[in-house]
Parts: structure tokens; sequence; C-alpha cells
């Protein structure tokens, strides 16, 4: 867009013709305006000023007739009211007189005249009242006299004061001639810009009218030619405004986009009857399938029913073998504490079977132990005599060497003497040993023929102790049995009390598990209801969506209906 | 009135004019009519060089003349030094007055009239233009208000033949203490002459109109007397003797004498312009300091009055008039 067709729109023809408008009229009705409110202001002015002076001088004619007739009247009838109308209406005069002098729209001229006004008038009062003093006198000629010279004055004011009145009757002719004139005048001014406005108002309003009319109309055809269904591209004439050239590309786009939609209509409505028909298929397909799950749901649903009243007989009788279970738990429980007393009374007699046991092992010990020192004894009995044969033959070579020092002493003389002492004695000693050591032999005798005594009667009491070990062993072996038998029972019956126990448990958990069961079963069954609804709502769904495929085929064949006579 | 501006102007240039050049003064004579106050005004607004008129002398002359001074494009200023009619500066920006009014004037005669001289009956002859029915209205109702009584009430003008009838009258009326004469020298001359004819013996009294009146014990308000106290007042009746061959200056030269130093002080703070002047003029007292006049202190109110001025009454004592004491 130029920086010139920016300025080519709507808008700016329409404001241009506006503008073009209010610079026509404004200065018009200014003009207008102006020529009406100077007439008004004219016409105000005048006619206030006109007022007041007329007023005035009004007043004034009235105030000098009247001080002339109180001044004439009180030369005939001279009495205090006449003359105090007399002063009245004399400083009224000069009231007016003031007056008339201090009005603005007087000419120099009429200023003078006015002061004329006052001179006279002072004059025709002096006169006056010294021709009153000279009645009050009672000098009738002179206050005679001087009243005709009061007249002169008097007669020369009231004509000023007419000839104003007069003046002022003719000054508001003049002014209603010139208002008169003013308004002619402004009426043809008013008139001549009346009639301006409307031609430059005619003028631009053709020329607005026409500028924004053609593209308008144009536009028009090409909208209705879419109305018609017929969206091919626009073809316009000329230059448009910027808003009727933005409105055309918009109409175009529109068309662009209508061409485009109307194809992609078109396949889509073909696609939509296809992607119709098989969601068709589909959903009778469905429905039929929703069918058998809702057969397949109530029988189900049947069975669970069923599921749930056996289930409910199966724990009624868990409950009666958890009482039964029970009962056989608690004579368990007796026999277990039986067994256990038995077991206590066995265990203590075994305890003193083994003590006996115990005494029996202690004496065959001490037997054999005896037995056994008795054979250490004999064996040491023989030690003893090989230790006596060595001294034996010890103490016979000890004697036979005392022999031999004896001859060397006996030999060696007197020195040998002392010699010969010693070895008589350790032959001495030789002897006492070979002696002592044959004791020692006999009483080794002696003991080992009491050791044979002793051993046999210890073979005797270890025969018999043989026999008793046994017997012992025998009844301390009965004991075991018994305790053994009885821990046996005792066992059994704890797990036959532990089994009664677990099969409690196991019966209250069955019971538990059978409630679970039971009440899973409802909900199994309820759920299976509402699996059985939800599928029977699926199957009307199903159908609805049935109808709708159908409806769908059926918009899609409108739809390629619609588009089938658009022109793209 | 003119020898007392002339002698101002040549102290002004004597003293280096205004803003270095002289001074001129105008002189227009309005023969103390209104008719030809007009015509004068008219001369005086239509000279440039002109920017300011001082007067008129008399109150009717400064009514008359004050619509001229004050309309067109360029209005005039006009300062009257003795313009005494209570109404005379009103409705007029640029009509400004040195004096007090006759409203003062006619209080301050019959205040004294009641209480100096215990009068309880009063005549009163007024000369019939604006100045003399102003002074006689409020002498007439000042005396009245304060428990006098007005015996008679007669106007006047120059060309009545006598003043006989109206005194007989009030000799028949049984006469006055006081004779209160509101109008000119001329008039109260004959006045007292007609007085001494006819035998009546009254107390003479009168406004600022009498002014150069010599008939001595006649008692004469005005707002300024020579022997009025001051240095500045006693350099300017010392100047003035010399001048003019030892005369002694009235109310109306030392207020024409006051007016020229002020509006030559005026020129020389906003320079020749009529308008500019007229503006200080009227700030003087408010905006601008008041003026120390040889006739007292010139400040003015909203309508160019002088509202703290006072009248003093004064005494003719050997010719002169001084200050009259109680």
């Amino acid at each position: 867009m130029t920086g010139l067709e920016r300025f080519n729109t709507l808008r700016v023809r329409i404001a241009l013709g506006g503008l073009a408008l209010v610079a026509g009229m404004v200065p018009i009705a200014f003009i207008g305006i102006s020529a009406l409110s100077t007439i008004g202001t004219t016409v105000a002015t005048e006619l206030d000023q006109l007022q007041r002076v007329t007023a005035v001088s009004n007043g004034v004619t009235v105030a000098v007739s009247d001080e002339i007739r109180a001044a004439e009247q009180y030369l005939s009838a001279r009495t205090p009211e006449v003359q105090q109308q007399f002063r009245t209406a004399a400083a009224s005069v000069y009231t007016f007189q003031q007056a008339l002098q201090s009005l603005g729209a007087l000419t120099e001229e009429e200023r003078i005249a006015v002061t004329r006004l006052e001179n006279l008038q002072a004059q025709a009062e002096v006169w006056y009242a010294y021709a009153h003093a000279l009645a009050d006198l009672g000098r009738r000629d002179d206050a005679h006299a001087a009243a005709i010279t009061a007249r002169e004055p008097a007669e020369q004011l009231l004509a000023r004061v007419l000839s104003v009145a007069e003046g002022q009757s003719r000054q508001a002719e003049a002014t209603t001639d010139r208002l008169v004139d003013a308004a002619r005048t402004r009426r043809s001014v008013v008139l001549w810009v009346l009639a301006t406005s409307v031609v430059i108002a005619t003028l631009v309003g053709i020329a607005l009218f026409r500028s924004v009319d053609r593209p308008v109309q144009d536009l028009v055809g090409a909208a209705r030619r879419f109305g018609a269904g017929d969206f091919r591209p626009m073809t316009l004439r000329g230059t448009m405004p910027g808003e009727l050239r933005e409105l055309t590309d918009a109409m175009d786009s529109v068309g662009a986009r209508l061409r485009t939609i109307i194809v992609a209509v078109t396949n889509e409505s073909q696609q939509m009857a296809d992607t119709a028909s098989d969601l068709s298929a589909v959903s009778e397909e469905l429905a039929a399938t929703s069918g058998e799950i809702t057969t397949a749901m109530v029988d189900i649903s049947r069975s669970a029913e069923k599921q749930v009243s056996g289930l409910e007989h199966s724990r009624q009788r868990m409950e009666h073998l958890a009482t039964l279970a029970r009962k056989n738990a608690d004579v368990t429980q007796r026999v277990v504490t039986l067994g256990q007393q038995i077991r206590r009374l066995a265990d203590d007699r075994r305890r003193e079977m083994e003590t006996a046991g115990a005494s029996i092992a202690d004496v065959r010990t001490v037997v054999e132990r005896s037995a056994r020192q008795v054979e250490e004894l004999e064996r040491l009995t023989a030690a003893i005599d090989d230790f006596i044969d060595l001294i034996k033959r010890i103490s016979s070579q000890t004697n036979l060497l005392a022999l031999n020092a004896a001859i060397e002493a006996a030999r060696a003389g007197e020195r040998g003497l002392g010699f010969a002492v010693v070895a008589e004695e350790v032959r001495h000693l030789a002897d006492s040993s070979a002696k002592a050591a044959e004791d020692v032999a006999d009483t080794v005798r002696t003991i080992r023929h009491q050791m044979s005594e002793v051993a046999q009667t210890m073979a005797s009491g270890r025969g018999k102790v043989a026999v008793l070990g046994p017997m012992a062993e025998g009844v301390q072996r009965a004991l075991g049995d018994i305790a053994s038998a009885v821990a046996e029972v005792e066992q059994t019956t704890a797990n036959v009390s532990r089994e009664a126990r677990a099969h409690l448990e196991a019966t209250d958990e069955i019971g538990t598990v059978l409630r679970t069961v039971s009440d899973a079963a409802s909900s199994h069954a309820s759920s299976a209801e509402q699996v059985t609804a939800a599928a029977e709502e699926q199957g009307a769904s199903t159908e609805e969506m049935a109808a709708q495929a159908n409806a769908l085929t059926q918009a899609a064949e409108r739809l390629r209906a619609l588009v089938k006579d658009l022109r793209v | 009135m003119r020898l007392a501006a002339e002698l101002a102007v040549r102290e002004i240039n004597a003293a280096g004019g205004v803003r270095g050049r002289p001074l001129a003064l105008v002189l227009l004579d309005d023969s103390a009519s209104t008719q030809r106050a007009i015509q004068v005004a008219r001369q005086f607004y239509d000279m440039p060089d002109v920017y300011a008129v001082v007067g008129h002398l008399t109150s009717g002359t400064t009514i008359a003349a004050a619509p001229v001074y004050n309309g067109g494009a360029t209005p005039l200023l006009e300062i009257s030094p003795s313009a005494s009619s209570p109404t005379a500066t009103h409705g007029a920006p640029y009509t400004f007055r040195v004096c007090p009014t006759d409203l003062l004037h006619g209080a301050r005669l019959a205040a004294w009239a009641r209480r100096q001289l215990a009068a309880e009956r009063a005549a009163v002859l007024y000369l019939n233009d604006e100045y003399g029915r102003g002074v006689r209205q409020v002498f007439t109702s000042s005396f009245t208000s304060l428990g006098g009584r007005v015996i008679t009430d007669d106007p006047y003008l120059p060309d009545l033949p006598s003043f006989r009838p109206y005194l007989e009258r009030l000799q028949r009326a049984g006469g006055a203490q006081v004779m209160m004469v509101a109008g000119t020298r001329a008039g109260a001359e004959a006045i007292m002459s007609a007085m001494r004819a006819a035998g009546v013996t009254a107390q003479v009294m009168g406004g600022d109109g009498l002014t150069g009146l010599e008939t001595d014990g006649t008692l004469i308000s005005s707002a300024y007397l020579p022997d009025r106290p001051g240095e500045r007042n006693a350099a300017f009746v010392a100047a003035y003797r010399r001048a003019y061959d030892s005369r002694l200056p009235d109310h109306r030269g030392a207020g024409a004498y006051d007016i020229i130093h002020l509006l030559a002080r005026g020129l020389d703070a906003v320079g020749p312009h009529r308008g500019r002047l007229r503006d200080w003029v009227a700030g003087v007292g408010t905006e601008i300091p008041a003026f120390e006049g040889v006739t007292g202190t010139i400040a003015f109110d909203e309508n160019g009055d002088v509202p703290n001025k006072d009248v003093v009454v004064g005494v003719v004592r050997g010719g002169q008039l001084v200050t009259a004491t109680p």
C-alpha cells in the first residue's frame, strides 16, 4: 500500500466530505450567527438607549410642566402645598437633567442643549421664586411683572423640552429605520450565506455519494454472486477505497477458503459416508457381542447366586465341624495331661532304679578293682621275690668280700687290725642282710597265701554282682520303655492336640474363607448383574451408535448434495 | 488658580523640568459656563500633547466637561482643585479632585452655626446652580437635623433685580440669626448690602464660593487657608507673595499648585501617556504613597475623591481669611 493509497479510504473520503461541509458551513454559520447576534445586540442596545432617553425626556417634560403649573398656581392661590409642589417639581427637573446629561449617547451639541435647559430652568425657577416672594409681600403688580419675566425662560424651557422629546421621537424613528436597515442587510447576508451553503452541501454530498456508492455497488454485486453459490474469484473495476479494498481482499480470501472447504467437504463427506457404513457394521457386530455378553453374564450371575447358597451351606457345616474339633481338642488335652502324669511317675521310678543300678555298678567296680589290686599285689610279690634274691646275692657277695678283707687284714698284721674289724662287721652285716632277706621271703609267702584266699572270695563276689547288674538293667530298661511309651503317647497326643488346634484354626479359617468367598460370590453376583446391566446399556449405546452412523451416512449424503451445486 | 499654577510650573522647570523636558501650561477659559466648559474640554481632548487638565474650577463646569474627558479612545485626566459637588467625580474614572465635597462644607457650617453661634434660626440664599444647590441642600438638612430651623430658603441668579423681597419676607417671618449664602463672592456682597439696606442683622456665612470676600466677620468654610500650619505651606505662601505683589493664595490656587506638582511627579514616573498617568494618579494613596501637598495629604479613593481631607471654617479679619477660633 503506497502512502497515497493509505489515505484512499472510505473514512478519509467521508471525513474529507464532512470537513468540506464543516469548512463550508462553519464560516457560513459563523456569519449567520454573528449577523443575527449583531442585529440582536444592536436591537437591544438601541432599544435600551431609546428606552432610557425616552423615560428621561418624558420625565423632564412632565416635571417642567408641573413646575410651571404650580408656580403659576401659587400666584393666585398661595398655599404651602402649591409652594411645595413647585419646589419638588423644580428639584426633579434638575434630577432629570442630570440623568439626561449622563446618557452616553448624547452628542456634544445635545449636551450643550441640555446645559442650556438647565440654565433656563434655573432662571425660570428663580424668577418664579422672586415673584412668589413679592406675592407673599402683597405686591401683586410686582409679582405679576416678575411672573411675566419668569414666563419667558419657562416657555423657552418648555419648548426646548418638547423639542428634546420630539428629537427623541425622531431619534426613535431613526433608530427604527437603522434597525430595519440592519435587519434587511443581515437578512440578505444570511440568505446569501444559506444559498451558498446549500450549493456547497449539495456538491459535497454528490461527490461524497459517488465516491462511496460505486465501489459499494461493485462489492454488493460480488457479494450477491457469492450468495448465489458462485465462489469463483471476483473482478472489480477501478480503485477502491481502503476499507472496501480490504473488504474485497477479505471476500476474495473468503472465496478461496470456501473453495478449498467445498472440495475438502466433498472428499470428506465421501470418507464420512464410508466411515459411517463401517461404523454401522461394527456397531451391529458390537450389538450382537454385547447381547452375548449379556446372556453370558446372566448365566454367570445365576451361577454365582447358586455358588453363594452352596457356600453358605458349606459354611454352616464347617461351623459344626469346628464345634466337634473343639470337643476333640479338649479330650486330647485331657489325654495329654494323663500321659504327662504317667511319664512323671515312670521317670521317678526309673531315676530310683538308675540310682540302684549305679550302686550295683559301684560294687562291681570296687570288686573288680580289688581283684585287679590283688593281681597287682601278686605281681608285686613276685617283684619282691626278685628283690630278695638280689639282696641275697648281694649279701653273699659282701660276705665273701668281707672274708677276703679279713684275710688281707690278717696279712697286713697290725696295721690291718682296724681293717680286720671292719671286714668283720661287713661280714656280719652281710649275714644280717641275708637273714632279713630270708624273713621277707617268708612274709611274702604268707601274704601270697592270704592273697590267693582273697582272690578266691573276690571271684565269688564278682559272680554274684555280675548277676545283680543285668537284673537292674532289665528294670531300668522296662521303666525306660514305659517312659518312652508315655513320651510317645504324649508326643502323639500333643500332635493330636496341635493338629486339633490346627484343625480348629483351619476350620475357622475355612469358615472365614468361606464367608469371604461367599461375600465375594455375592459381590461377584451383583457385579455380574452390573456387568449385565452395563452390557445391556452397551447394547443400547451400540444401537444408538448404529442409528448415529446411519444419520451420519445420511448427513454425508446431504453434504454431498449441498456442495454438488457449488461452482468452484 | 492660574497664578498658583504658573508658579508651580516655573518651580518645576527651574528644577530641570520633567524627564529633562520643560513643563508647558496651556490656558483656556471656560468663563464658569457649562456650555463653554464642554467646548474647552473638547479642545484640550484634541490636543495630543496635553496629558492632564487642571480644572475645572466649579462643580458645574467639571461635571459638564467630564463626559468629554472620559469618553473616546484616549481619555484625558481631569483633576479639579475646587469642584465640590458631591457627585462631580462619580462614574468618571478620569475625573479627580483634591478638595472635600460640599457635603463637608455644608455640614461644617451648619455645625458651626448651631454649636459655636448657638443659632436656632437660619435663612438660606443660594445661587441656583449645581454648587449652590448642593451646599444649600447639605446645610439645610444638617442644620435641621442638629435642631435648628431654616426660616427661608430662596434661590437667586446674578441677574436677580433685588434681594429685598426675600429679605423683607424673612423679616416678616421673624428674622434669623444666621444668613447662609450658598453662592459666590459677588452674590454674597450684593446680599450683604441688601441686608444692610433692609436692616437685616444676621451672621453671614458661606462655603468656599465666597472666597475673596473682604467684609470682616464673615464666616467662610475652606479646604485651605493660607495660615494653614506647615513648612511646605509657609514656603508656598511666601513664594506666592513674592511673585504676586504680596497677595495671598486661596484654596483654588493652593489646590492647583498641588495638582501641578502631583502631575509632574506622575509624568516623571510613567512618562507622557494619558492612560498611564491616570492609572498612576489613581494609585496615589494606595499603591503609591500619598502626596504631601500644601493643602494637606492627597490620597484618592475609588471615586477620585480625597475623603481624608477636612474643611476648616475661616473668618475674614482685616480683609484676609484666617482660621476662625471657636
